[in-house]
């Protein structure tokens, strides 16, 4: 069954979607025997792929994850106006009360705020405002991140489920967890209403359930970014969980010889200092495996020691 | 905050997880990397001193790894060999003539010289296949076919493995049966086993093409002690019937009193040996027993293996290997590794420098030097490192050296002052790339 591979997890197509883009148009095709569909959602390209030939079902499966996945950009993007993170970061000051579901994010960061020992922050967004990581040579001067840095820090923030109030100038960001969470979203919501095995990729970060009758699993191409064409991809085999990329080297600027990458450090307002180019990590959801990375970048040189204290499988791109 | 501050945060991180998408426990990640093929190669030079046998040969090994521990292994040899091998006659104070195995001309040894068959020139391919695969969770077989061609030699084969895991995988027994055929097209002809060497174009003494087969068991225990402790004992058995003889052996008629050769006279008008040799005699069944033991132990990333073999068969011949290996890396990306082996046997029961003229011929009788009393002596040294693309390289260097001798209640007369057992001094050199 060589049907089972899926599309390569291309991060120069995920970076060429930029956030805003509209176009969600959801397209189901088959493919060498299994049902591809496809659409846009929280700035990249989506896919769902099924090992079955009714077309009703796919169609229908279709459907419920791509809604999900509009769904939870629409309710946590900081691009929107509309959303409860708006609506949070533009509480200046005052507490405000939020829904079961934002709750649960909140303290799944708050979680990991300590897990990591404050190197994850939501509220470290607000750093983008002086880093733009566009291949420039406009590093912001110290005293602007010292000014910015005067409003990042979760530890700033009173957080009292339901209720959370930010500092006046803070803002949240669900980035860091929003489309693995959305992955495992979509992921549950499929395997509730069938067993037929899927792949849920969203840009990159992938959950694969349902027993495969491929003894080896999906095929899934990670294209390492910025390596030339001779060993850039690997294939890694998924029968079961999850994968995902956390890095992406064209995003840096370059000054005086120096190179500065796009993880920035909650604690410095500066970005870290040898952050792998990429990391990849298999965890049994993709939120698991979305954190790995995202850590694992924040440890910088001290990456692959990390992920390899936590047991976990995993490919670093230096 | 350092970021070298160790912190396991898997399981609360599997913790929060749950409660943030409200579920249970999930099942847990299968990823692995496609392995793909892994290739090996070596390129081996084996040289014996005083122009005997020069080996040259090329060793591919193909491995495709497949999700679940199953492998395929290709493998490809080819040998190329030349120079020359003692025939089994002995060393006398004048020249010898003998007839090549052709039976279509003769060659001439020089006085005190021990006698070398000259024309051993052969090329050989092998191939192999295998398969291996794990089942039933704690089983794996593994299957393999061989095959071997050399001028006059035909090799087929098969092997059956199985293995089992115990004690949280820590033991594992395996049970390993190998057949082989053999068919052996002897330039010339087989000769009948002590037929004498006949002058040139005679073959009356020579018979048709002849076929061995051989059956190996193998018993094998492997325990992991602690992390930095494998130890490996195997019991091995192997029976081998039919046509055993090596066809281009021989052995010198001597004088029951001076030790030296009988002289013989060709036939008017024809070329011919001018000394009386008969053509060796083994059995036609062998049965060997052996046990190995090896001890691989882990000195933080220095390994010191250590085997040693005991081997004895109902032709008489027991053998002692020892042998040690020490992989001492420096750096992070080179090893160097000593290796010494030593090894001995005792004779064939029917090992005889020579044969007696007039006396009772025994059945079975054979002069080769490898069914000799000897010991040997290998010390190596190999250096190995990683290429940039993290590929395997290593040069060996080994000395090897034969000593052997003959068995005392054997020499006559003249034949204590002459060299009764061809030594043998050999260099190999070996360089291998995995990748």
């Amino acid at each position: 069954m060589q049907s089972l591979r899926s599309s390569a997890i291309d991060s120069e197509v995920r970076q060429s979607v930029r956030p805003g883009a509209t176009k969600r148009d959801p397209r189901l095709g088959l493919a060498a025997g299994h049902f591809r569909g496809s659409f846009n959602a929280m700035g990249s390209p989506c896919e769902l792929l099924l090992e079955t030939a009714d077309e009703v079902l796919a169609q229908e499966l279709l459907q419920i994850v791509a809604t999900e996945a509009w769904r939870v950009e629409d309710k946590f993007s900081r691009y929107r106006s509309d959303n409860v993170v708006a609506r949070i970061n533009q509480s200046n000051g005052r507490p405000l009360t939020v829904d079961d579901e934002t709750a649960n994010l909140l303290e799944f960061a708050a979680t990991l705020y300590q897990l990591s020992d404050g190197r994850f922050d939501i509220t470290s967004g607000v750093l983008r405002k002086a880093w733009l990581f566009d291949g420039s040579d406009r590093v912001p001067d110290a005293d602007s991140i010292a000014q910015i840095m005067g409003t990042v820090g979760w530890h700033r923030v009173s957080w009292r489920r339901p209720e959370i109030q930010l500092l006046p100038g803070m803002q949240i960001d669900f980035g860091g967890i929003g489309k693995e969470y959305a992955v495992d979203r979509a992921a549950g919501l499929v395997s509730r209403r069938t067993n037929c095995p899927c792949l849920v990729n969203f840009g990159g970060d992938l959950v694969a359930v349902g027993g495969l009758r491929h003894p080896d699993g999906w095929q899934v191409g990670v294209e390492t970014p910025g390596s030339n064409a001779s060993s850039a991809q690997k294939l890694i085999l998924l029968k079961h969980g999850a994968l995902a990329t956390s890095g992406d080297s064209r995003r840096f600027l370059l000054k005086d010889g120096i190179r500065y990458g796009h993880i920035l450090d909650p604690m410095s307002g500066w970005p870290v200092e040898c952050a792998p180019r990429s990391v990849t990590v298999a965890a049994d959801s993709c939120t698991q495996a979305g954190m790995f990375a995202t850590l694992a970048m924040l440890c910088g040189k001290g990456a692959e020691e990390f992920l390899e204290d936590q047991g976990v499988r995993f490919w670093c791109l230096r | 905050m350092s970021t070298h501050n160790k912190r396991i945060i898997a399981a609360s991180l599997a913790t929060a997880t749950c409660s943030l998408l409200g579920t249970s426990v999930v099942a847990p990640v299968q990823a692995q990397e496609d392995p793909g093929w892994d290739f090996n190669t070596a390129l081996l030079y084996y040289g014996e001193s005083d122009g005997r046998v020069q080996d040259v040969s090329l060793n591919v090994l193909a491995r495709r790894a497949f999700v679940d521990d199953r492998f395929l292994t290709l493998g490809l040899a080819v040998d190329t060999l030349t120079g020359a091998t003692p025939s089994g006659a002995l060393a006398y104070d004048g020249p010898q003539t003998f007839t090549r195995p052709s039976g279509l001309a003769t060659y001439t040894t020089p006085a005190n010289q021990t006698p070398l068959d000259d024309s051993f020139l052969d090329t050989r391919v092998a191939l192999t296949a295998g398969w291996q695969q794990p089942f039933a969770r704690l089983y794996s077989f593994n299957v393999g076919l061989s095959a071997s061609k050399e001028y006059d030699y035909l090799h087929l084969g098969a092997n059956l493995g199985l293995s089992r895991d115990f004690n949280k995988r820590n033991t594992t027994l395996s049970l390993g049966v190998a057949f082989s055929q053999d068919d052996l097209e002897p330039v010339g002809g087989a000769p009948l086993p002590l037929s004498a060497m006949l002058d040139v174009g005679d073959l009356s003494n020579r018979s048709g093409d002849q076929s061995k087969d051989v059956t190996d068991l193998v018993l094998g225990l492997t325990q992991v002690i602690n992390r930095d402790l494998l130890v490996q004992l195997n019991y091995s058995f192997s029976k081998s019937t039919g046509y055993l003889n090596d066809p281009y052996k021989f052995l010198s008629v001597v004088d029951g009193s001076t030790g030296d050769p009988i002289s013989r006279t060709p036939a008017p008008g024809d070329s011919g040996p001018l000394h009386e040799y008969r053509f060796e005699s083994r059995p036609d069944e062998r049965s060997k027993h052996s046990v190995y033991g090896q001890a691989k132990y882990n000195m933080s990333g220095k390994v010191l293996d250590l085997s040693y073999r005991y081997m004895s068969d109902d032709w008489d011949i027991d053998s002692h290997t020892l042998e040690a290996r020490y992989r001492w890396p420096f750096g992070d990306r080179r090893y160097l590794e000593p290796h010494v082996r030593y090894y001995t046997q005792s004779a064939a029961e029917f090992y005889r420098i020579g044969l007696v003229d007039g006396a009772t011929p025994p059945r079975f009788a054979s002069s080769d030097y490898r069914l000799g009393d000897f010991d040997a002596m290998t010390v190596g040294l190999k250096y190995g490192w990683k290429t940039r693309s993290d590929n395997d390289m290593s040069i060996r260097l080994e000395y090897y050296t034969q000593d052997g001798s003959a068995p005392s209640d054997q020499i006559i007369g003249n034949q204590a002052g002459r060299v009764l057992y061809p030594d043998l001094d050999a260099i190999i050199a070996q360089f291998s790339y995995r990748f």
